[in-house]
């Protein structure tokens, strides 16, 4: 008796999990206007288009508005890249108190062997680089594929 | 309002006033012919299209929306595309099996409809045995897919026929003993008697609970024995390429598919028959005010709708369950369905004599 | 001729090809196909005689079951793939004379018989008719041999159960 209780028990926590289910994919079907995540690409691109924040395009070096970044040239970055698409090129320099620092002069990044692995934004102990979200990334050229991502004249932002 | 066996007779009137009665008979047959192949293409270009708008809505996905407006025209681009394909047999096959299948598939799967009732008076052949009619002549389509999974010479073909054959030998039980449960109460096998016995309200709700059971049942049943999602093993992609046609291409391939929703439409046309009362009207006993408004309906919407509405069950299922594993399908068979059903087949006995329904 | 009678004619002629091709194909899949078309050519001899239901339940359980039983087992049978191989003569001598022995006994057998033409008024071949006939235990009822026959399918069932049922281990 006990065991015929459990069988139909079973059988009808087994119909409740198939509903729950149903459940959802109905109420996706019936709300197609608010539920569907389709980009339709093209047509949209200047319009209604939305990719998420965290998408991960290109990486950027995110400036502010005094022409500074965050980047001490310490090539963490540069170690961590697996395929060796970044290349931090940096010069001694001489302070007024006669210090010799270590200071950024180009940051090569060259996308065309990127695989936006992210590896990089990890590594970077100052948070000086991010991902942006952006996808069209084509050129003509292969050349414009290697970008030098600080601004020229930029200079590294003082601590506060 | 004119019916359809007023269109029926006056095409019979006006081909015997031509033609001597042997001729006549053979110009029905193949006028009847024509029309319901018609029909059914009609119907699975419908359903081709409901199934990938139906998919992409519940994957949050568009489905197709560029080919024509609201995408209508895809289907008619992919069978162009079939068309247009050359029918490839590989080097080792057994030619004449492998050419033979899916022919067999699709006469098959026509053969189910001739008992078929469309609307009040349309309907090809009344014989005596419907219902048992429609489940013996589709047990045959099993054998058509085994042998186009034997004469591919494929490992992943011969898997995927096999399965499928175990899956549909068992479930045409659950399926069978389902039916018969209404079969009980109608008293009759003619899909016609089974339809008027409905007209004073569907043998889903006349018939209490045990019947509405049996719908559930049939329904599963039904999905099973048309391989699809959650059941299809016989052809599930990720494992078995695709199964039993996995060798076939172009129009060969096109059949295959043609015919996976036929039997759907088949699957549909009995469940509604059965269980929904076919063409006729929603009714309730004594409510004829009721009855008459629900009479302007015209009675293909009815029928044609019902048949939708299982259909739309069907996809709703296939695009949210996933797929069983073969010893979880057998055991869903023969330890939950076949058992129930059963005991459901001995209480709608027992309802029917003591005459419980109404 | 009528057209009753031409039908008979050609579902007649497929069965007795296709029996035919059965025996003699070299393809043991071929075989259970051909065996197929032939027992499908009988249903529809079945229906040319107005016995639907009989036509059903031959296409039922010979085609839906029996067949697929078979190519089931042909399936898993080693080397189903292959041709057989070729009658040996000595062999083919004594299939012939044994065929040729059984042909020549049935036909005299069925030359020498008197057939007249029944009078019996045809019987109603409804299904309720035959259902009731099935448990009828009067003057032609059959219940008595579907009893015998539901006893020997639960032997059979229980006979099953048992040699697939696992024994647990202590």
């Amino acid at each position: 008796m006990k065991s015929l209780f459990q069988y139909l028990k079973e059988v009808f926590l087994g119909f409740y999990s198939l509903w729950t289910g149903l459940k959802l994919t109905l109420y996706y079907f019936t709300h197609p206007r608010k539920e569907i995540i389709t980009e339709q690409y093209p047509e949209n691109r200047t319009t209604t288009i939305n990719i998420p924040e965290r998408f991960a395009g290109e990486v950027i070096l995110p400036h502010d508005e005094n022409n500074k970044h965050k980047c001490t040239a310490c090539t963490l970055c540069e170690m961590a890249c697996p395929n060796g698409s970044i290349k931090i090129i940096s010069v001694q320099e001489e302070s007024e108190d006669g210090k010799k620092k270590r200071v950024l002069d180009k940051w090569i990044y060259n996308l065309g062997m990127c695989t936006f692995c992210g590896q990089c934004i990890d590594a970077c102990p100052q948070d000086a680089i991010i991902m942006k979200n952006s996808f069209e990334l084509s050129v003509y050229n292969r050349n414009d594929l290697v970008k030098t991502l600080n601004k020229p004249g930029s200079k590294l932002k003082e601590k506060e | 309002m004119i019916g359809f066996s007023d269109i029926t007779k006056w095409i019979h009137d006006s081909l015997s006033s031509a033609l001597s009665p042997g001729w006549v008979l053979a110009s029905e047959f193949v006028l009847a012919g024509i029309a319901v192949i018609l029909i059914v293409v009609v119907l699975v270009v419908v359903m081709i299209y409901m199934e990938r708008k139906v998919a992409g809505f519940m994957q949050l996905r568009l489905g197709p929306h560029r080919v024509g407006p609201w995408g209508t025209m895809q289907v008619f681009a992919d069978v162009f595309k079939l068309l247009l394909k050359e029918s490839f047999a590989p080097n080792s096959v057994d030619k004449f099996l492998f050419n033979l299948a899916p022919i067999l598939v699709l006469a098959v799967s026509f053969m189910a409809l001739a008992p078929i009732s469309w609307a009040p008076g349309l309907q090809l052949w009344d014989m005596n045995i419907g219902i048992l009619y429609i489940t013996a002549v589709s047990s045959i389509g099993v054998i058509g897919i085994l042998m186009a999974g034997w004469s591919s010479n494929n490992k992943y073909s011969l898997l995927g026929a096999m399965r499928s054959g175990a899956q549909i030998v068992s479930y045409e039980l659950s399926a069978g003993l389902s039916i018969v449960a209404v079969i009980a109460m109608c008293g009759s096998l003619s899909v016609h008697d089974i339809i008027m016995s409905q007209a004073d309200g569907w043998w889903i709700f006349k018939g209490h609970l045990p019947i509405l059971f049996a719908f559930i049942v049939y329904v599963i049943a039904g999905t099973a024995e048309v391989n699809r999602a959650p059941f299809d093993l016989a052809e599930a992609e990720s494992e078995l390429t695709a199964g039993y046609h996995t060798e076939y291409s172009g129009m060969q391939f096109g059949m295959f598919y043609l015919t996976e929703y036929i039997n759907m439409v088949v699957i549909a046309m009995i469940g509604s028959t059965v269980f929904l009362g076919g063409w006729m009207p929603f009714h309730i006993y004594g409510f004829d005010a009721f009855n008459g408004v629900m009479d302007y309906i015209p009675s293909f919407v009815w029928f044609f709708g019902k048949i939708f509405m299982i259909i739309f069950f069907m996809m709703w299922f296939r695009w949210t369950f996933p797929r069983l594993r073969i010893d979880q399908l057998l055991k869903l068979e023969w330890k939950y369905l076949l058992p129930l059903s059963i005991v459901n087949v001995v209480i709608v006995a027992f309802i029917t004599v003591m005459k419980w329904h109404f | 001729m009528s057209a009753s009678a031409i039908m008979f004619y050609i579902v007649g002629a497929l069965v007795l090809t296709f029996g035919i091709l059965t025996v003699f194909t070299r393809k043991i899949f071929r075989a259970a196909v051909y065996l197929l078309l032939s027992l499908i050519g009988i249903a529809g001899i079945y229906i040319l005689m107005d016995m639907q239901f009989v036509a059903a339940l031959q296409i039922v359980i010979y085609v839906g079951g029996i067949v697929v039983l078979i190519i089931f087992s042909i399936f898993l049978t080693h080397s189903a793939g292959e041709r057989l191989p070729s009658r040996l003569p000595k062999h083919l001598f004594w299939a012939v004379f044994l065929a040729a022995t059984g042909l020549l006994l049935s036909a005299h057998v069925i030359y020498q018989f008197n057939y007249v033409a029944s009078t019996i008024a045809p019987i109603e071949h409804s299904v309720k008719n035959i259902g009731e006939q099935l448990i009828d235990f009067r003057k032609y009822g059959y219940v008595f041999p579907f009893e015998v026959v539901s006893i020997l399918l639960l032997s059979a069932m229980i006979g099953s159960i048992v040699i697939a049922m696992k024994t647990k281990k202590q």
